[in-house]
């Protein structure tokens, strides 16, 4: 499980998260609501592992190792997964390179073999049949020329293949129409399982009718001001954020 | 054989040269008033050739000895591209017929010993000694060389191999000379590789003719793969006629001063010249690229990309020069130089020059110099990709976009692995 405890961020000048606490246990899919600025994509990156952050206090802790301090890949290794809001395309380097290279990363860790070719083809085949996603993308480029919603499908078959402990969703459902939405709903359903924990970060209620959460969480100024049941993210698309924000004042 | 400077080689031989080879008595005579470039000519700025002037040299390379042929055969062994492939070996200039495959149909291979009146008139006084003093050196000391005329409409799909290999004697200087004549309509390519017995304090000062007649087709790619403490300076100088089509990647790897001067002159309409490379240098290593194009007539094409990998102590030159003359309209000129510096003390000096003298033209040039870009990295390391193995990976990405344009497949996956091998020495901390 996830524990997050008093995180506090910085990005340049400018603190980000103020004091942030969360649990996700194991089994649990959670969301991350909250108005624009609020520091929801700051969480996701800062989870990963990414160095542009200053972390000034706090522990984040996924199955009792706390990762703070733990370098993207070691994160990776430790089993975090982070589907980017942008993923990032890298001219040069095919997707099959791409996945072998992040597998046998995994898989060295644990102390495993490299996987073969054969293993490998076997392996992604299918999971490339569920996220619709045509053979001839693993000669491509890694996300190059790809449409959004071809991005996105891809950062969830790395899920797929991938099998983290704790993976987190950063506005994945941003820039899909229905039925690419549709399909990333069901690859990430495919892998809910009592060992795992997920974390969506998103602004739309509509992934929550399709990816139903545990728990929905309302991140604001920096902290979770709200957590209620997945009903939650219905009231606040329909009444917007500002009755939360008025609620956290009020204490 | 003893060792001299280039002084008192020049010297030496300007009194023991006779009557019989008056071009050569005028090509001593042409580069001894020119005198090595320095860096007080514009073209030479960055790349100081001085210390070579200090240094002795073993001017007339002996024939290799059966350890040096039995090494060479050694090395092509090695090779996946060259055990089987058709190919001509030199070993320190001298051709090695035992290590050589018979040319096959339509392609002859002259020596110029066998045709120095014709090379004379047809190629060596092309080359203005004041524009290439190092060319008018070649041609005073050069030794046989390679004469390669492929006929007309003869279209080969086998890649042909040259393979100059310097032996591990110490401080040889030698003057390979390559023609590549290429008949109207026909189509061929040619791999260069530049290999090292062992790790020779060398200088190769090589210059390669290319004679692309109307309609003909030419890839050459050259591999350089030189050890640490090599000197190497090469002029390629190449004329297109009508609808030729030229393509030439270089890839620089070794060596510890690389210079090299590509000149290409599209002369007749519809000409095309595609003009590649890749250069990592580092730990010392100085690599200079110098290219120059001269748009002559109408309709002609030039596409030009080089990427340079420079890392800690390495130093990078690239200079490419586009002249579109008067009365050639409608040309399309484009040029990239993006360059990679990776570590401390790392160098580049990168350069456009157009010059334009028609008005009816496409031009586009663009240069970039920059650090793998973080993103890109994050990206790879939160997949569990280890920071050093991330970066490896982009940086041979980076070298992969450019020699994607090898057409030759076998060629291009003997590239990228030569590349691939290298960048893991440049990350473990030694030159080539």
């Amino acid at each position: 499980m996830l524990r997050i405890e008093n995180l506090h961020v910085r990005a340049a000048e400018r603190e980000i998260l103020k004091g942030l606490d969360l649990e996700v246990p194991a089994g649990e899919v959670h969301a991350i609501m909250g108005p624009n600025g609020s520091g929801k994509s700051t969480l996701a990156q800062v989870l990963a592992g990414r160095e542009d952050y200053q972390v000034t206090a706090g522990s984040v802790k996924l199955d009792g190792l706390e990762l703070l301090g733990l370098a993207p890949e070691e994160r990776a290794r430790a089993g975090v997964f982070l589907a980017f809001q942008y993923p990032i395309e890298i001219p040069g380097v095919n997707n099959a390179y791409l996945l072998k290279a992040a597998l046998n990363a995994q898989r060295q860790a644990r102390g495993e073999q490299a996987i073969d070719a054969f293993e490998f083809m076997k392996l992604i085949k299918t999971k490339m049949e569920l996220m619709e996603i045509p053979k001839d993308f693993l000669t491509r480029s890694v996300n190059q020329g790809f449409s959004g919603g071809e991005k996105k499908r891809n950062e969830i078959l790395q899920l797929l293949l991938l099998e983290p402990r704790l993976a987190v969703l950063d506005e994945t459902d941003s820039g899909l129409d229905v039925d690419a939405l549709k399909i990333v709903a069901n690859g990430v359903n495919s892998l809910r399982d009592p060992e795992r924990s997920m974390l969506l970060v998103t602004h739309y209620e509509r992934l929550l009718e399709l990816i139903v959460p545990d728990r929905v969480h309302v991140l604001a100024g920096g902290r979770i001001v709200k957590s209620g049941p997945r009903e939650l993210a219905r009231e606040l698309d329909a009444r917007g954020y500002d009755w939360v924000l008025a609620e956290a004042r009020g204490g | 054989m003893t060792a001299a400077t280039l002084e008192r080689e020049i010297a030496a031989r300007q009194q023991r040269l006779g009557d019989a080879e008056p071009w050569r008595a005028a090509a001593l005579g042409d580069f001894a008033a020119a005198g090595l470039p320095t860096p007080r000519r514009e073209n030479w700025r960055y790349t100081n050739l001085q210390p070579l002037a200090a240094s002795a040299f073993e001017w007339a390379p002996p024939e290799p000895d059966r350890a040096a042929i039995a090494a060479a055969a050694g090395l092509l062994e090695q090779s996946p591209l060259l055990r089987s492939a058709a190919r001509i070996v030199l070993v320190d200039g001298h051709p090695v017929a035992a290590l050589s495959t018979p040319p096959a149909r339509g392609i002859e291979v002259r020596s110029l010993r066998d045709h120095w009146q014709s090379f004379e008139q047809r190629y060596s006084a092309r080359l203005r000694a004041a524009e290439h003093p190092l060319a008018a050196l070649n041609t005073a000391l050069v030794g046989q060389g390679i004469w390669l005329r492929i006929g007309a409409d003869v279209r080969t799909e086998e890649s042909l191999h040259l393979v100059l290999i310097s032996s591990d004697k110490t401080a040889v200087a030698s003057q390979p000379r390559t023609l590549l004549e290429v008949g109207a309509g026909a189509s061929a390519t040619v791999v260069q590789h530049l290999l090292d017995l062992g790790d020779p304090a060398g200088w190769i000062n090589g210059v390669t003719q290319i004679d692309l007649a109307a309609e003909s087709t030419l890839s050459l790619f050259r591999l350089q793969q030189h050890g640490s403490r090599q000197t190497h300076t090469a002029l390629l100088s190449a004329d297109l006629a009508a609808n030729a089509a030229l393509a030439v990647g270089y890839v620089d790897l070794g060596g510890r001063l690389i210079r090299n001067d590509v000149d290409v002159r599209l002369r007749e309409p519809g000409a095309a010249a595609e003009i590649f490379g890749v250069f990592l240098a580092a730990h010392g290593q100085h690599v200079d690229e110098h290219t120059r194009i001269d748009h002559l007539a109408r309709e002609t094409r030039s596409d030009e990309a080089f990427r340079g990998i420079i890392g800690e102590r390495g130093r990078g030159v690239f200079n490419g020069k586009v002249v579109v003359h008067r009365d050639a309209q409608r040309i399309d000129a484009r040029q990239s130089s993006d360059n990679l510096l990776l570590g401390d003390h790392a160098e580049i000096d990168t350069k456009p020059e157009l010059e334009i003298y028609a008005d009816d033209v496409k031009c586009s040039h663009g240069s970039t110099v920059g650090e793998l870009d973080a993103e890109q990295l994050f990206y790879l390391r939160s997949r569990g990709v280890a920071d050093a193995v991330a970066r490896a990976i982009l940086t041979q990405a980076f070298a992969a976009s450019v020699l994607e344009r090898i057409r030759a497949a076998d060629v291009r996956e003997h590239a990228l692995a030569l590349v691939g091998a290298s960048l893991g020495r440049l990350a473990a901390g030694s030159a080539s």
